[in-house]
């Protein structure tokens, strides 16, 4: 996951390096997105989300459709 | 809590703390020291620990290339708090770092399309305002297929 000055910047990255347009969001999302998934990260209890934990968490930072789904 | 899985616990927490240290994840050796274990022992755990996508190793290696968000080799995701710098493996885990050791960064990065340098600052659990947008070239389901592109 990379970060764009903007959407235009990611249009232009990705047709010239023939990369398909995958999901795009905001950088407080990608935010949101390292809370939710290294907040534990260093506790003794931390253990992997399973799929379904890991999709309420995409869900609840808005994240959502089919490029979200890991089931 | 099994034997195995205590023992595999200890030596991810081994891991992380030593990266977090020293700026670099130790080896198998390494561990196997700090930990007062066998390394035949610790390599096993390792081993358990990529098969779980908890480590990624170099390929054809044991050594730790990623211990996500932390990654053992320069990125394009700089990120330094009062207690450190580190590399983290893409915006996702540069962000991570903050978030792991609930401290202030600052996230030094650059656009892929232009080049050009840009900063984002975490502050109080918080992430300044900042332009920009994240991409996700690779949709979930294929996320570990090949970790080292995603």
């Amino acid at each position: 996951m990379l970060a764009f000055r903007s959407e235009e910047h990611v249009d232009r990255w990705c047709r010239i390096w023939g990369v398909s347009r995958g999901a795009s969001f905001s950088l407080q999302q990608a935010w949101q997105l390292g809370r939710a998934w290294y907040a534990d990260k260093l506790s003794p209890d931390w253990r992997r989300a399973t799929p379904e934990e890991a999709e309420t968490a995409f869900a609840g930072i808005g994240l959502t459709g089919d490029f979200w789904r890991l089931r | 809590m099994g034997s195995t899985e205590t023992f595999d616990r200890n030596v991810r927490l081994f891991v992380y703390r030593r990266f977090l240290d020293r700026g670099e994840p130790p080896s198998v050796a390494e561990a196997a020291e700090g930990l007062g274990t066998s390394p035949a022992e610790t390599e096993a755990a390792f081993r358990r620990l990529e098969a779980g996508h908890v480590l990624v190793f170099a390929p054809g290696t044991l050594d730790i290339w990623m211990a996500n968000p932390l990654c053992a080799v320069p990125t394009a995701f700089r990120v330094a708090t009062a207690s450190g710098s580190w590399w983290g493996t893409c915006i996702w885990d540069a962000f991570g770092i903050p978030a792991m050791l609930g401290e202030d960064a600052t996230i030094t990065t650059s656009c892929p399309d232009c080049g050009e340098p840009f900063e984002l600052r975490v502050e109080g659990g918080s992430l300044l305002p900042a332009d920009g947008v994240a991409h996700f070239a690779v949709p979930a389901r294929r996320w570990w297929d090949d970790i080292g592109y995603t």
